[in-house]
């Protein structure tokens, strides 16, 4: 067994990787791996006491330590009973902000940004835009002395704790706040411009579900009691768990999240597209000049969404500012008394929704969940490169592959430590097949479905392969013909694996065998045409992803029932390796 | 001139990436740290990076999965210098909590099932010492921007770093707040490295002892003084583990045995 990579850059690093297995003209998988080492998080908060929780769970991430500081203060506060005064709520979301602020600019302008102009670092494009990196820093300068004015440092600040703040930042600092941020404005016009009119490429584009908090009085934001999600519907925040529906791979240390059966995404484009209608005044008119349906389908346009927050975000800090100076007395630290308790809490973190929740038990935490908006955002980020990469290929641009799957999941932002250079191209072996079929073989003994029309020569070897299994004494095989009558179908695929067994035209060499994920066959043209009818007959998404087609290049596909030698050795060897025990 | 510049990587091991991201939070001295400096890798920042011979490593995370003790050993394999910095390279960290192997595993099993990991097995976090020599160690959750713009500024004229070698204690005096621990708040600044300008109790908050250990800490005297003030055996014990990871290894071996 030989593996090629086809890219120069032989060696990927990084805490992530993404690996696209190509036979051929198909897209065998796309699998996003986390090499990140388990940290155990929720596990080591257990028998802590609540504020030592919020010492310690911030430290998952320092990009979003203050998002998570909130979501568990929030979720803290409301297990234990604790009511914050307004102050505390205005100073939180000003803090906020200072994170917003300071991850969008890093990212847009640092991460994604070299990208579109063709240099390998922010730092190399200094020698050709050295105005605009060096006020892109000082944006994000700006955004972390935000942080570090109210939390106490830049990462992992310490000051923001159950019920208030150690210390409040004074008048004088407040006002600095204030003007520095209005000062901002013409730079931060100029880059939602910027990255509003970039020539973001047009592939992938897909319809997704978009899902972020919903900030109570029609306001934009990234606070609420409730998740909305762009198809209207709403999931209080304790129901958490029927959006995300944790599931663990074996390729990853981080958890996958589906809603539905179905992936979906998170940040500031799901935001945009669920709330972008609630901007006001600058960001408002940014958001109806720009807007349009390419960013409902595309991932690439999060970076435009994250600089209309930006611009969000720079024009709700004066008016914050004003709001927190009408309170000149600081509220002591609200104490609790409470013992036992369930709270969760949700925040719009800038790569999108997070989701803590405890049980406090004793005075000590007895259960803790937590979900980070990159664990959420993983299946669509799969589906997406997936999509873009047989795209691609189709085209004969399989040259652009790498590029392309490296820019959708940098447009994610997914974490920064993993967003740079972690595209690896795999070419399947040979008779790849083979080996796969033998894994799907370990899932449980599968089931077979024969597809094609037998009077047009080849197409008819999905019907022959599933006819002479049944001849060697198979059972549960069927033929397109029946499929029909036989809910018990379904109901054995959903711990069963189902096989399609069909003729299929990759432009490869007759007799050539393929196995690959059916759910992938719908960012095929080619296969989907052909298949998406037999989807639709009331499979779910669990019986979707436990099924698979296995294709033969056909020879010809005349009038005729004469079946081509190519297709007929591929029979001989396919019934083999599927008896082959 | 080129020539002479330092040649310098800076790797990310299991973290939370809070010190690569504070040289990046180094927004007036970026530009002059790339100028100053031939950076060969530095993944949260670049794109174009090469695993090829270095003057210095900086390297951040403890180590969690096998394939970070190999790409550990290889970095040890071509750096002269290996710097740990933070709080997981230097001692664990949070995830070096569960210092029992057996510990670890059943916690490990309780978040992901039974499942088998194919892309990279995962082992007990440990501080990087655990696997390679290190030269020298920069603590910190996360390091601190004065200390590391320090000790990056040594390193690249060639002098070892000088870094503070006492508690937050010292920091706390020089900003004069009160003592916490004199009003019965429990703060482990007297035993915890210095370093961080004693943040949390310049905003009058107890320190947290998220540096770890300093060099020397008096740990039973601060274990004792807790009991004093009448805090729960178990909840001091805890407190002082929460960060410490394998810093503290000893010092709660030598308890337990003490509780027997």
């Amino acid at each position: 067994m030989k593996k090629i990579s086809i890219d120069h850059l032989a060696r990927v690093e990084g805490n992530g990787g993404i690996i696209a297995t190509i036979d051929g003209n198909v897209v065998i998988n796309v699998k996003f791996s986390i090499y990140e080492g388990p940290r155990l998080v929720e596990r080591l908060t257990i028998g802590k006491t609540p504020e030592e929780d919020v010492n310690l769970v911030p430290r998952i991430c320092a990009i979003c330590t203050l998002s998570h500081k909130y979501a568990t203060l929030s979720a803290m506060e409301n297990a234990l009973s604790v009511k914050v005064p307004p102050k505390v709520s205005l100073l939180r979301e000003l803090m906020h902000l200072g994170e917003i602020i300071e991850s969008h600019s890093l990212h847009v302008y640092f991460l994604a940004l070299p990208d579109y102009l063709g240099f390998p670092s922010a730092i190399a494009i200094v020698s050709k835009f050295e105005l605009e990196v060096k006020i892109a820093l000082e944006m994000k300068q700006f955004g972390n002395h935000i942080l570090k004015t109210v939390s106490g440092r830049y990462i992992h600040g310490e000051n923001p704790v159950i019920g208030g703040f150690g210390k409040f930042p004074s008048k004088e600092e407040l006002v600095w706040i204030k003007s520095r941020a209005i000062q901002f404005m013409p730079f931060v016009l100029k880059t939602v411009n910027l990255f509003c009119e970039l020539d973001y490429p047009d592939c992938p584009e897909n319809d997704t579900v978009y899902a972020c908090c919903n900030p109570d009085k029609s306001k934009y934001g990234f606070i609420g009691d409730e998740i909305i999600l762009s198809t209207g519907e709403r999931i209080n925040k304790d129901d958490y768990k029927s959006l995300t529906n944790e599931f663990v791979v074996s390729h990853s240390h981080a958890k996958h999240s589906r809603y539905r059966g179905k992936p979906y995404s998170v940040g500031a484009l799901a935001r945009v597209n669920n709330l972008g209608e609630r901007l006001k005044s600058e960001a408002g008119k940014m958001y109806k000049k720009y807007f349009n349906r390419r960013w409902k389908r595309s991932p690439l346009f999060n970076n435009a969404a994250q600089a209309l927050e930006i611009l969000y975000a720079f024009e709700r800090i004066p008016q914050l500012v004003n709001e927190l100076l009408e309170y000149p007395e600081d509220p002591p630290i609200v104490n609790f008394k409470a013992q036992e308790g369930k709270g969760t809490g949700i925040v719009d973190a800038p790569r999108g929704l997070l989701i803590h929740s405890y049980e406090i038990s004793k005075g000590l935490v007895a259960h803790a969940d937590i979900i980070t908006p990159t664990a959420q955002n993983i299946e669509d980020i799969e589906r997406y490169c997936h999509i873009a990469a047989q795209k691609l290929l189709d085209a004969g641009q399989e040259n652009k592959i790498r590029d392309r799957i490296d820019l959708i999941v940098r447009a994610y932002d997914p974490c920064i430590s993993c967003s740079v250079h972690m595209t690896e191209i795999k070419k399947a072996p040979k008779d790849d097949w083979k080996k796969r079929l033998e894994e799907v073989k370990k899932r449980g003994s599968p089931l077979f479905i024969g597809v094609g029309k037998t009077n047009l020569s080849d197409d008819g070897v999905g019907v022959k392969l599933a006819l002479e299994l049944r001849k060697l004494g198979m059972k549960d095989v069927w033929l397109e013909s029946e499929i029909d009558e036989k809910e018990n179908l379904w109901r054995k695929s959903a711990i069963r694996p189902l096989i399609f067994l069909d003729a299929v035209d990759f432009r490869e060499r007759p007799g050539k065998v393929i196995l690959l994920p059916s759910h992938f066959v719908l960012s095929n043209s080619t296969l989907s045409h052909r298949l998406g009818p037999l989807f639709s007959l009331g499979m779910n998404y669990k019986q979707l992803k436990n099924s698979f087609i296995l294709g033969i290049q056909p020879e010809s596909v005349e009038p005729g029932e004469k079946i081509s030698r190519p297709v007929r050795v591929a029979i001989k060897q396919v019934l083999d390796q599927i008896i082959n025990e | 001139m080129k020539k002479d510049k330092l040649k310098i990587g800076i790797y990310e091991l299991t973290g939370c990436a809070g010190d690569a991201l504070l040289i990046l939070d180094c927004e007036k001295e970026l530009i002059d740290i790339f100028k100053a400096a031939d950076i060969q890798s530095f993944l949260m920042a670049k794109s174009d990076n090469r695993d090829g011979e270095l003057d210095v490593a900086l390297v951040e995370g403890s180590v969690s999965t096998e394939r970070e003790i190999e790409e550990l050993l290889d970095i040890r394999k071509r750096a002269k210098t290996v710097v740990a910095i933070g709080i997981c390279a230097c001692f664990g960290g949070i995830q070096a909590a569960f210092l029992d192997k057996k510990d670890w595993e059943r916690n490990f099993k309780e978040v992901y099932g039974d499942i088998e990991m194919t892309h990279t097995k995962p082992v007990h976090s440990k501080p990087i010492d655990a696997h390679i020599k290190v030269d020298y160690y920069l603590p910190g959750c996360p390091i601190d921007k004065e200390q590391f713009l320090s000790t990056f500024n040594r390193i690249l004229i060639g002098n070892p770093p000088e870094l503070y070698r006492f508690p937050v204690c010292v920091e706390c005096k020089w900003n004069e707040n009160d003592c916490l621990l004199n009003k019965d708040i429990p703060c482990l600044g007297p035993v915890t490295r210095g370093g961080c300008s004693s943040v949390c109790i310049n905003y009058n908050l107890p320190c947290v002892g998220c540096w770890g250990p300093v060099e020397e800490a008096n740990l039973t005297s601060e274990f004792q003084l807790l009991l004093d003030k009448g805090f729960d055996y178990d909840f001091i014990r805890k407190k002082m583990a929460n960060f410490s990871g394998r810093g503290i290894a000893n010092f709660l071996g030598k308890l337990k045995g003490e509780k027997k």
